[in-house]
């Protein structure tokens, strides 16, 4: 530089090093006290995330519709009123025309606020039912999640430890997710203006305890447990020898790793 | 502008233009990046833990079998054992923290909510018409609902 540095200059230049300096400073403190507020203190610490391999399974053949894991649901993550992260649907499938040539009649599904106050007497006659059950639904943590896939802040992925998970930090509510899901296992939380969904209550897996569902459904209609976990004893690995398993709309490859023993074909 | 390293003035200022514009995009990114992003994968780790952060709202059955052994025997016996202590009793969580706090009594009610006779209920389920079950009394008056099957 030929110029000779002016008094001016100098002071201009030093004024806004200082600036600068202080500028990022302030950004690196602000955004050290907002990641410290964000880690919450009552997460659990020890737990790792890559040593879990959480699995939800139903047996349709003993779930009695009593709406007990709604209940616990709703209770467990202030789930908003109209609003659903868990639900039952009873299925009523009508006998055929006799000499129809049809296996069965119509189907009716319908889930009365989520089952959570169990199920009035249906409405078709006894004597017109061929068959009729309960069927449990949440989130199936699907392993190629549409729901992941289409948002576009990166505000929902799949933890190592398999569970689909929402940053409500990120999410900015535009409800893509929502319309993705082919399941139906999410919502719009009006409480917390972002997209809602089953979370198999990491809150609670996370701490040695099962998802609230389980732990109230009183007939062992849902078992849940952890795939890396190598004690024989595990109800998740008992339940995989024990039953032959589907999950839900296997034709769209979302790899749904919730599964369904019993199912019928008229489950969707 | 004197020439650096022999190039001509417009190649200097566009070197230290890109020299600029790369500096302030790397500070703006390790300044915008949260700390934990990407510690699992293209999100943010802490995101994990604040979401495990709630507190959980019922206490399990692990709770109630550390004061309570001998009743959670019992149920485990007989045909109430895969029932859990808060299906009846409601949740516990704050008569665990504080075993001064009683919990209610079990509400009548409770009973019909899984028995009560329906079509979509499986067959092995035993299921009764309230109606017609030894109406005006209480089922407990026959039924011990931790021992459900002996009854009188």
């Amino acid at each position: 530089m030929t110029q000779n540095l002016s008094r001016r200059g100098l002071l201009r230049t030093l004024g806004g090093l200082a600036l600068g300096a202080a500028c990022v400073s302030a950004a690196r403190a602000s955004k050290a006290a907002v990641q410290k507020g964000l880690a919450s203190s009552g997460a659990p610490k020890e737990y790792d995330p890559t040593k879990h391999r959480w699995q939800m399974a139903f047996d349709v053949d003993r779930c009695i519709g009593c709406g007990l894991c709604v209940e616990a649901c709703k209770a467990e993550n202030s789930v908003p009123e109209n609003s659903f992260r868990t639900w039952i649907e009873r299925y009523v499938v009508t006998k055929p025309e006799p000499g129809g040539g049809d296996n069965r009649g119509e189907t009716f599904v319908d889930s009365p606020d989520g089952g959570i106050h169990g199920f009035p007497p249906s409405l078709i006659p006894k004597e017109e039912v061929l068959k009729s059950f309960f069927v449990p639904k949440l989130c199936n943590q699907c392993e190629n999640s549409p729901c992941a896939q289409v948002c576009p802040v990166g505000a929902t992925f799949e933890a190592p430890d398999g569970v689909v998970l929402v940053d409500r930090n990120y999410c900015i509510g535009c409800g893509f997710c929502i319309q993705a899901c082919p399941y139906g296992c999410r919502f719009f939380n009006e409480t917390t203006h972002t997209a809602d969904k089953c979370t198999l209550c990491y809150h609670r897996i996370t701490r040695g305890l099962r998802p609230a569902c389980v732990e109230i459904c009183p007939s062992g209609a849902r078992i849940f447990g952890d795939l890396k976990n190598t004690t024989p004893d595990d109800p998740i690995s008992q339940f995989f020898q024990k039953n032959k398993v589907e999950g839900l709309k296997p034709h769209l490859g979302t790899r749904p790793r919730t599964v369904y023993a019993g199912l019928d074909m008229e489950v969707r | 502008m004197k020439p650096f390293l022999g190039m001509p003035p417009q190649l200097t200022r566009l070197a230290l233009t890109t020299v600029v514009i790369v500096t302030l995009f790397f500070t703006a990114r390790t300044l915008l990046v949260p700390s934990s992003f990407g510690q699992y994968g293209h999100y943010r780790g802490d995101a994990l833990r604040e979401i495990a952060a709630r507190e959980p709202y019922w206490a399990g059955r692990g709770a109630c079998n550390d004061c309570h052994a001998d009743h959670v025997k019992k149920v485990a016996a007989a045909e109430h054992k895969g029932l859990s202590c808060e299906d009846c009793h409601g949740p516990s969580r704050a008569h665990v923290e504080n075993p001064e706090v009683k919990l209610p009594k079990m509400a009548f009610g409770q009973c019909v909510r899984c028995h009560e006779a329906s079509p979509s209920r499986p067959a092995w389920l035993h299921q009764i018409n309230s109606h017609n079950h030894y109406t005006g009394q209480g089922c407990t008056e026959c039924h011990a609902p931790h021992q459900p099957n002996e009854v009188p």
